[in-house]
């Protein structure tokens, strides 16, 4: 009797450490859920957490996210902890067919087997089923065979895991770790190659993603963000700003606001720390930096006649009616850089005027534990403050960069139309449907050949 | 100019009230066209109107509103100059915005509610009217709006105005500004009197229903430059993308009437006064509470020869506002109005209580206007130049503060809107009124409000005092198609549906029965849900 009780007992404390246990894993894989950002595409703007269902747009087309959550019938939830490491790591999913690389599962190979293991508990135990079925991604001919990622998989996807760098420190280990791996930085930071495969050598030296550029992260002082401290850093992944340099807009804001604001100091120290080690072999080898351009500005000249006056002061008027309330009559922002300064700016003064381009068209959202950011659009939302067309934006923006920002850059009612459009689109379509008529068109002579050749 | 029926329902009017009804209608799945008097233009046009005035010109809020001339609203030159036709002991001097969005693109976002004292005024003191439902009635309405509007105020119960609600304020309240933090002190210490924060149409701390947070710039008037305050015309563009049809610069001049004296169509005036006729279902005029009775009254025909809506006679009687007073106060010590809002808190206490039997009851409001445009004026005629000139102008703007003395008005169905002989730019009637605040704001101002603005006056310290001469408005137009259960002495019933044409609504102030001291819109909005919960209902019944 006495051997039972002491049975239950023990029984019960394995429970219990093993219920500690899971608790502390499950905390661990919800970690690195937000680390890894998964709910920015998993997850829709009024949505359940991780149902799917958000398009993902994509140079190639919109692509679906799909429902992550341990659902049987619409989610995950009827696969093995392997299962799921393949289809975060290796990009394949339970049913063999490959998954679109719009799923960063080449940043996501570096995670390690306990990491995957603490993920896969989250989801598994952690997330709440949804039985709903995301629609399903169409892309055009011939990126909607799946099996072509067979091919670009054994060119691209490194082996899974992560091999620590003995000659560095830990935190530079931890660092590089989070950066390549769950933050995967370098999916928007990398330029990418015509097969849409980042490229190592120009690693964060910066890309266009839709109508945004995830500008040079590297820590080159004049291309990169060299100049910024580790405390910068720590500074502008916690709370999506810098002042007198950068804020964060776009899919950068998302990041922020769903993901780096959560991250520990420790790991946001790392992050940094790696970061700031980072070179950038292209970069020029003097010059100023985006953070440096232009100065507090003001011009008057204009003033008495209407908005609408067509003359050399249209780009001033603009200013004054759309941006000035906030930013200023010199461009200065506030003093608290609640409202940025338009000068010693990335979005500016950059050589790449994208992100001026869309953060008027599309505006500013973020929240972090400093409070909400709302920047509202200037585009045909119904919720634009102006509905600005392409001309006004393109005449505003160079008014903004030839007086506030990197004067030597000058924006086109094209480029806005672009912007306006998503961004730039990739030609891999037309590569690739060229490519396979190509061939087709080769294997046809060739028959041809052959078939005479026989005949003779 | 015939024109085949666009939508089963026509909402004439795009201000605040003709907006919230549409997006009922849409959220209902029934289509809606809107006809605008005025023009449509973007907020950008409208803050650089502004910047471009004379500082002389900047403390008026129509002057970056010009009229056109096919809509003219009252304004000191251009169009609208002597649009109204005005007569009687008190000057009905109003101003308001005939351009699409209306007059809230100008209001300062005030959202006081009603209390139940204030909707029984004929059963408990033996004035006024009472209205057709009490307060509880109201109350769902007003929370709608209030989360439609997205309004700011305090959480605490003591603070709220009235403090009988169902759900606490979308967003938390604005903090006051130094002017503001003291008035609050020295009312609450020598004299016991409770300023609280206003309930206002203003993002605080955060954006909601995607515009911006307020950053209290104090630009609210003549308008908010980045959509912070509510307006109508943050409303435009998200309606048209729900599928409602704007048609600016369309002045309906006519009601039209069937055999069975329903509502058969509206006709409006294009530009070039080409005329178009609209045929619909049911029709919705929620053009404030000086055109809608001026459109009634215009469109008097056989079967309506008073006008429409007008078998009571009470169509364009009743016109009421908030009789104010300023009592300007220069200071021993800096307040500094001008931190925040323009409007953020007020005295209301002092609008309740048994002698609303005798007087009128009154709201007295720090008005947080910067002083800044008005002193400097003061200072030029010092004969000041250069650094003195600075500093004069200075202390004067720290040094300096109105208050505001708002009362209450009795309806009186002799202040009365009329046709007046002189025409507009399309040859349309100009609206006559003739006024008079009556004895018993007169009353409140001699024993009541003037003498608490008096004791105000010696709280705060004040050195110097003056008063306007006359009873200037508050710019809140009522009564003018008063609410009312008995069709003989009232123009609409509770759902502001007209006792005489069963698909014809008036919503809005003037509507309203009794006016209490705080403004009127989030009343108007309120009647606006009533009125559209009733509309969806009958049209889905049609």
């Amino acid at each position: 009797m006495l051997k039972l009780k002491q049975l239950a007992l023990s029984l019960l404390l394995i429970g219990g450490a093993a219920q500690a246990n899971d608790d502390a894993l499950i905390k661990k894989g919800q970690y690195l859920a937000i680390a890894s950002d998964c709910t920015a595409c998993h997850t829709t703007e009024h949505g359940q957490p991780f149902a799917g269902g958000k398009a993902i747009d994509s140079p190639v087309g919109q692509i679906i996210a799909t429902n992550i959550t341990p659902s049987n019938t619409a989610g995950i939830g009827t696969y093995t902890e392997q299962q799921f490491a393949d289809a975060l790591r290796k990009g394949v999913r339970a049913d063999g067919a490959r998954l679109y690389p719009a799923m960063p599962y080449t940043a996501y190979a570096t995670l390690t087997d306990e990491d995957v293991h603490a993920l896969y508990a989250y989801f598994m135990s952690a997330v709440k089923p949804v039985d709903r079925v995301t629609e399903q991604t169409h892309l055009p001919f011939p990126l909607n065979l799946r099996v072509s990622l067979f091919f670009w998989n054994a060119l691209f996807l490194k082996a899974p895991g992560y091999t620590p760098d003995a000659t560095k420190s830990e935190a530079w280990n931890r660092g590089r770790y989070l950066v390549d791996g769950a933050t995967h930085c370098s999916t928007c930071h990398t330029p990418r190659g015509m097969l849409m495969q980042e490229k190592p050598r120009e690693a964060f030296t910066g890309a266009q993603v839709g109508a945004w550029y995830a500008p040079n992260i590297t820590a080159n002082a004049t291309s990169g963000i060299g100049e910024w401290s580790q405390d910068d850093l720590v500074t502008y992944l916690k709370t999506g700003r810098l002042a007198g340099k950068a804020q964060a807009a776009g899919s950068m804001a998302e990041a922020i606001t769903h993901s780096f604001q959560y991250l520990s100091e420790d790991d946001l120290a790392a992050i940094a720390e790696y970061m700031r080690s980072i070179g950038d072999s292209s970069a020029p080898a003097s010059g100023s930096s985006r953070f440096q351009q232009g100065n507090a500005a003001n011009s008057t000249a204009f003033r008495g006649a209407p908005l609408t006056f067509p003359d050399d002061h249209a780009g001033a008027r603009l200013y004054s009616g759309n941006c000035a309330s906030c930013h200023g009559t010199l461009a200065q922002g506030t003093k608290d850089a609640f409202y940025p300064s338009l000068f010693h700016n990335s979005a500016t003064g950059a050589a790449n005027p994208s992100n001026l381009i869309a953060t008027i068209l599309f505006g500013v959202q973020r929240h972090t534990a400093e409070g909400d950011v709302y920047m509202p659009p200037f585009g045909a939302q119904p919720s634009a403050l102006n509905h600005l067309d392409d001309r006004q934006i393109a005449t505003l923006s160079n008014w903004i960069l030839h007086n506030y920002g990197n004067a030597d850059v000058t924006v086109s009612p094209e480029q806005v139309a672009e912007s306006r459009r998503g961004g730039p689109a990739s030609s891999l379509v037309m590569f690739a449907q060229a490519g396979i008529a190509a061939g087709a068109l080769l294997l046809a002579v060739l028959i041809i050949v052959v078939w005479r050749r026989r005949r003779r | 100019m015939a024109e085949s029926s666009l939508s089963p329902v026509v909402i004439v009017g795009t201000g605040v009230v003709g907006v919230v009804i549409a997006e009922q209608l849409l959220d209902a799945g029934i289509p809606v066209l809107m006809l605008e008097a005025g023009p449509r233009v973007s907020r950008a046009e409208i803050v650089e109107n502004y910047r471009n005035l004379p500082l002389a010109a900047k403390g008026n809020p129509i002057e970056c509103y010009p009229s056109r001339p096919w809509a003219p609203h009252p304004e000191p030159a251009g169009a609208g100059k002597g649009y109204l036709q005005l007569s009687g002991t008190d000057s009905y001097a109003q101003s308001y915005v005939r351009y699409a969005g209306g007059s809230t693109w100008h209001w300062a976002g005030t959202c006081w509610r009603l209390t139940p004292a204030d909707m029984q005024l004929h059963s408990r003191y033996g004035v006024g009217r009472d209205w057709a439902f009490d307060y509880a009635t109201l109350e769902p309405y007003y929370t709608r709006a209030e989360y439609q509007l997205g309004v700011c105020g305090p959480d605490d119960q003591a603070l709220q105005w009235p403090p009988q609600r169902s759900k606490p304020y979308p967003m938390p309240a604005l903090p006051f500004g130094p002017g503001e933090a003291r008035f609050t002190e020295v009312v609450r210490e020598k004299l016991g009197l409770n300023n609280i924060p206003t309930a206002q149409a203003r993002n605080s701390g955060t954006s909601y229903d995607d515009r911006p947070a307020c950053c209290g710039n104090n630009n609210c008037v003549p308008v908010c430059p980045i959509g912070a305050k509510y307006d109508g015309a943050t409303a435009l563009s998200r309606l048209e993308a729900r599928g409602a049809v704007i048609r600016d610069n369309a002045v309906v001049w006519r009601i039209e009437t069937n055999a069975q004296n329903r509502i058969e169509a509206v006709h409006y005036y294009d530009p070039q006064r080409q005329s178009h006729r609209v045929s619909g279902t049911l029709f919705i005029i929620a053009c404030n509470g000086l055109e809608t009775p001026k459109l009634l009254l215009m469109s008097a025909d056989g079967r309506n020869p008073d006008g429409i809506a007008n078998r009571s006679g009470q169509v364009g009687r009743n016109m009421m506002d908030h009789p104010q007073i300023t009592m300007t106060v220069t200071l021993e010590e800096p307040y500094w109005a001008g931190v925040g809002p323009v409007v953020n808190s007020g005295i209301m206490e002092t609008s309740q209580g048994d002698f609303r039997a005798e007087h009128a009851g009154a709201y007295f409001r720090f008005n947080n206007f910067a002083r800044n445009r008005f002193v400097t004026f003061d200072a030029l005629q010092k004969g000041l130049v250069g650094k003195a000139l600075d500093e004069e102008i200075r202390r004067m703007t720290a040094c300096t503060a109105d208050i505001v003395l708002a009362h209450e008005i009795l309806p009186d169905a002799n202040n009365r809107l009329t046709l007046s002989d002189k025409k507009d730019g399309l040859g349309l009637p100009k609206p006559a009124i003739h006024y008079d605040v009556g004895d018993y704001v007169r009353r409140s101002l001699e024993v009541y409000s003037l003498p608490i603005a008096n004791r105000i006056a010696d709280a705060m310290g004040a050195t110097h005092r003056v008063f306007s001469k006359q009873f200037n408005q508050s710019k809140h137009i009522m009564g003018g198609t008063i609410m009312g259960l008995d069709p003989a002495n009232s123009v609409v019933d509770a759902e502001c549906r007209t006792h005489d044409h069963p698909n014809l609504f008036l919503p809005g102030g003037g509507a309203m029965a009794s006016t209490a001291c705080g403004n009127s819109t989030l009343t108007m909005v309120a009647l606006a849900f009533k009125a559209a919960d009733a509309i969806v209902k009958q049209a889905q019944e049609a």
